[in-house]
Order: C-alpha cells, then structure tokens, then sequence
C-alpha cells in the first residue's frame, strides 16, 4: 500500500465513523404519528371550534369569511335561522374568531379533520327567532335580543338613552322608526305648546 | 390517442360526472377495507394554488416519511392505486384530470386533497371551476386544510387505511330553548371591557390581544377592593417584555376608563 493510499483510507475511515456518530448522536428524526400523538403548536390553524350556546347567530363570521365556509339562513315560517359550517371549505384563516363578538368561535389546532363522506365536513346549528311585540314579524335571533337586553341592564349608569333602548327592545326595525317618529312628534308637539 | 373520443372533445357546461362499473365499486370497498400492501399514489393538480403539491412533498420528507407506511410517489397514473386530485377542477383540467384517472388500473382510490379538492375552497364560485373533485369522480377521502399540514395528510392517510378512525361526525345542534349567551366578564362594565378589548386587540391583534385582555380582566375581577393590586402582580409575573408592554398599556387604558366614568 502506498502512502496516499494508506491516508485516504484513514481519512476515509475516520468520515464514515463521523458520519455513524453524527447519526446516533441526531437520532430518528421521523415523528411517531400516526402512532402516538404529535405536538403541535399552540396557536396552530386548526379547526374553527363553535360553541353553539355561546352563539347568537349574528352572522357576523358568515359575511367575514372568504370562502363562504360559514353560511347562516332565515327560515322565516318556521322562525328559526340556521348557522352552518364546512370544514371542507374552510381556508383556516381565522377571519371568524376576529369578527366573533361573544367568541363562540375559535381556531384549535386540532387537525384531524379527514373523513370518508362529505356529509360528515357540515355542522348545523339552528336557532330561533323572535316576533316583533307589535306587528308580529321574526326581527332577530331570540338570544341575540335577550344578550342585548341583558348587556343594556348591566350598564349601571341607567340613563335615558339605555332606558329608551331598553323600551323598544322587543320591537322590529320598522315598528322602532314608527315609535322613533312617534316620539318626535310628540316631543316637537309639546315644545310647541311651550313656545305658544 | 390516450382518452376515447366520446370523453374528449366538447367542452361542457354542465359537468358529466364519471360512473363507475358496480363491480368496480364492490373491488374497491374490498381495497379500502383491507389493503395489504404499498400503495402507490399519483398526484394531479386541478387548478389550486400549489400550496398543496408543496404539503404533499414536505409530507414525503424524512420528518413526516409516509414511505413507512409504503406510501410512495409515483412519476406515472398507471402505477397508481391511489390518485391524490388537488385544487378546485378547473374547467381546462377537466381533461387532463379524467385522462390521469383512465390511466390509472381499477380498482383506484381516489383523494380529494385540501379546501379546493374538497369543495372549491376559496376559489368555489370562480366562473371557471367545477369545485371539488367529487363533482367529476366518486371521492373516497376527502382531506380538507388550506394546505392540510403534513400530519393532517398522515391522519387522512392513516385513515383511508384504516390505521385510525374517522373524528368528525354530521352534527346538528338546534338551541334548547331558554339558552343563554354568557357575558363574558359580568362583573366589568360593559364600556371599559370593550374599551381593553379594543387597546389590546390594536396593540397585538385579535388573538394574542385577546389573550392578553382576558388574563388582564380576569385579574381585575379577582382583584377585590385594591383594582390595580392584581393587575400589577400580573405585570410583575411576566417575562415576555412584549406582554408587559401591552399590560401595562391596558394598564394605562384602564386609568383613563375610569377617570371618564367618575365625571
Ligand atoms: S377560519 Fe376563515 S375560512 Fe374558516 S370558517 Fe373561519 S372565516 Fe371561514
Ligand atoms: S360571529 Fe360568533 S356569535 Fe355571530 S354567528 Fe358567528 S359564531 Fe355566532
Ligand atoms: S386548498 Fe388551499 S393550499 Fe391547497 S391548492 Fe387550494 S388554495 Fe392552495
């Protein structure tokens, strides 16, 4: 064996025993999943978890998300409106938890969302409506009026404008501007009589 | 020629979608049921932004490995047991798309993969897509995610062989009447929580600002006679100087909050 031979061979030696400590000392870098759980992070973009009774069907997450994913419906004979959500069509973009104003809805990084049928991407939720006080129309989610009247109660300075929002609270937006109007005219009437 | 002159040809305005033969449909239950052995996966992209193709290699990597399972990537549709169809099927990979899935020999499974396989995703009511694979092919698994991550394409994978099981479910929820929506922090005034919200959410956006303001508010309904007493031990428990900042802003918000209710 010649000199060169003999170094190169050394040389060579020494790269594979580096090259085997290297890998001992990294270890299996594969993760375990699907065999055991695997981490993730934190805030990761999984899917959107709804609280049903944390919501109050305002539809402001159907109009913010992109892709039409969450869609809400008015049935107005059978007084309800429904809140649905695909999963399939989901882009995880969070849009709904930013504009959620009761944070029903937040992104959970859970992740294992795959199924066999399509049906099984939709979750639906329905809720009821409630009657205008005067004329008798659905106006609003019967929760969203009742959180409405509860938040105005809360506000403990009980002044008239809270006292008047609490007055017409069960009213529709048509029978409000009828008692608006109302209001005025009564008021310029009496301002009126004042001034004579 | 590669695809019949029946399929090709005319453009459509109305999808035909592609039926199988029934023994076709009971061979292939047969293979989802019980497949023993490597599978053999081709991917086609329909129309999507490539985010996908890029998940599906960063599957395929030494990290995530799908080889363990004998999942392998194959260059051709003829050696495939599986076909992976991505983006939403647009109008001009109809073609390609039924051309792929002719190639590919029966029984074949076939993945819907990410939003855009599934359903259209965010490009559904696009004038030139057909979206989701499942309006031209029967799909078998549909592994919804905007692109599924790595581990989200093991479990729709895992599943399609039965390694786990299937999590989500069909569900309908009606309200139960006389249910209520909880206020969140009933003890705070409805004026000064949505003025915190509102800080901390434009000092660090909806989530973290989120975060930060409930730890800020729950400290402050804890806190009893001395308000400022919690909230400062809060800000005295923090290591991040970020969350410090923001607290302590919240902090600053709080004072004015107040000082406007005395007047
Ligand atoms: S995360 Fe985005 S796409 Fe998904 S439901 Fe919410 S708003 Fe819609
Ligand atoms: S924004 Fe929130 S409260 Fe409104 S409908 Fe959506 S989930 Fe329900
Ligand atoms: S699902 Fe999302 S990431 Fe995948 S192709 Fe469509 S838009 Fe791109």
């Amino acid at each position: 064996m010649t000199a060169d031979t003999r170094r190169w061979n050394t040389e060579k030696g020494s790269t594979v025993l580096k090259t085997i400590k290297e890998v001992l000392r990294v270890g299996d870098a594969t993760v375990k999943y699907p065999f055991a759980p695997i981490e993730r992070p934190r805030d990761a973009r999984g899917k959107p978890e709804h609280d049903s009774v944390k919501c109050f069907a305002c539809s402001a997450c159907a109009n913010a998300c992109p892709p039409n994913a969450i869609q809400t419906s008015l049935d107005l004979t059978a007084g309800t409106k429904s809140w649905s959500i695909n999963y399939g069509r989901c882009v995880f973009c969070g849009r709904c938890e930013e504009v959620c104003p009761v944070d029903a809805i937040r992104l959970s990084p859970e992740f294992e969302l795959a199924v066999m049928k399509k049906e099984d991407l939709e979750e639906i939720c329905t809720y009821s409506l409630q009657r205008c006080s005067e004329c008798g129309e659905f106006f609003a989610p019967t929760k969203a009026v009742d959180y409405a009247k509860r938040v105005l109660a809360q506000s403990n300075t009980l002044n008239d404008d809270v006292s008047l929002a609490l007055d017409s609270i069960n009213l529709c937006m048509s029978c409000k501007q009828k008692q608006d109007a109302h209001r005025y005219w009564e008021q310029s009437r009496r301002a009126g009589e004042l001034l004579c | 020629m590669l695809i019949d002159r029946e399929v090709s040809g005319q453009l459509q305005h109305k999808l035909d979608k592609i039926t199988l033969d029934e023994s076709i449909v009971k061979a292939k239950a047969a293979l989802l049921n019980d497949i023993k052995r490597s599978i053999y996966l081709y991917r086609v992209d329909c129309g999507g932004c490539n985010g996908c193709e890029i998940e599906i290699f960063s599957t395929i990597t030494p990290i995530y490995d799908t080889e363990r399972f004998g999942i392998k990537n194959t260059p051709s549709p003829r050696h495939a047991d599986i076909m992976v169809y991505t983006g939403s099927m647009t109008r001009l990979m109809r073609l390609p798309a039924i051309r792929a899935y002719q190639g590919a020999p029966d029984p074949k499974i076939v993945v819907s993969y990410g939003s855009c396989g599934c359903t259209g995703g965010i490009f559904h009511d696009n004038y030139c897509v057909w979206g989701g694979t499942d309006n031209l092919f029967d799909v078998d698994v549909y592994i919804p995610g905007c692109p599924p991550s790595p581990p989200q394409t093991i479990y729709g994978f895992a599943m399609a062989l039965g390694l786990l099981g299937q999590k989500l479910k069909h569900t309908e929820i009606t309200e139960v009447p006389g249910e209520q929506v909880p206020i969140r922090f009933e003890t705070i005034p409805y004026k000064v929580r949505t003025a915190l919200e509102r800080k901390a959410r434009l000092l660090s956006g909806y989530r973290s600002g989120k975060d930060l303001s409930d730890e800020f508010m729950t400290a402050l309904a804890l806190g009893g006679t001395d308000v400022f007493a919690g909230i400062d031990a809060l800000i005295a428990a923090q290591d991040d100087p970020r969350k410090k900042e923001v607290l302590g802003e919240l902090k600053a918000e709080l004072k004015t909050q107040l000082a406007s209710q005395e007047l």
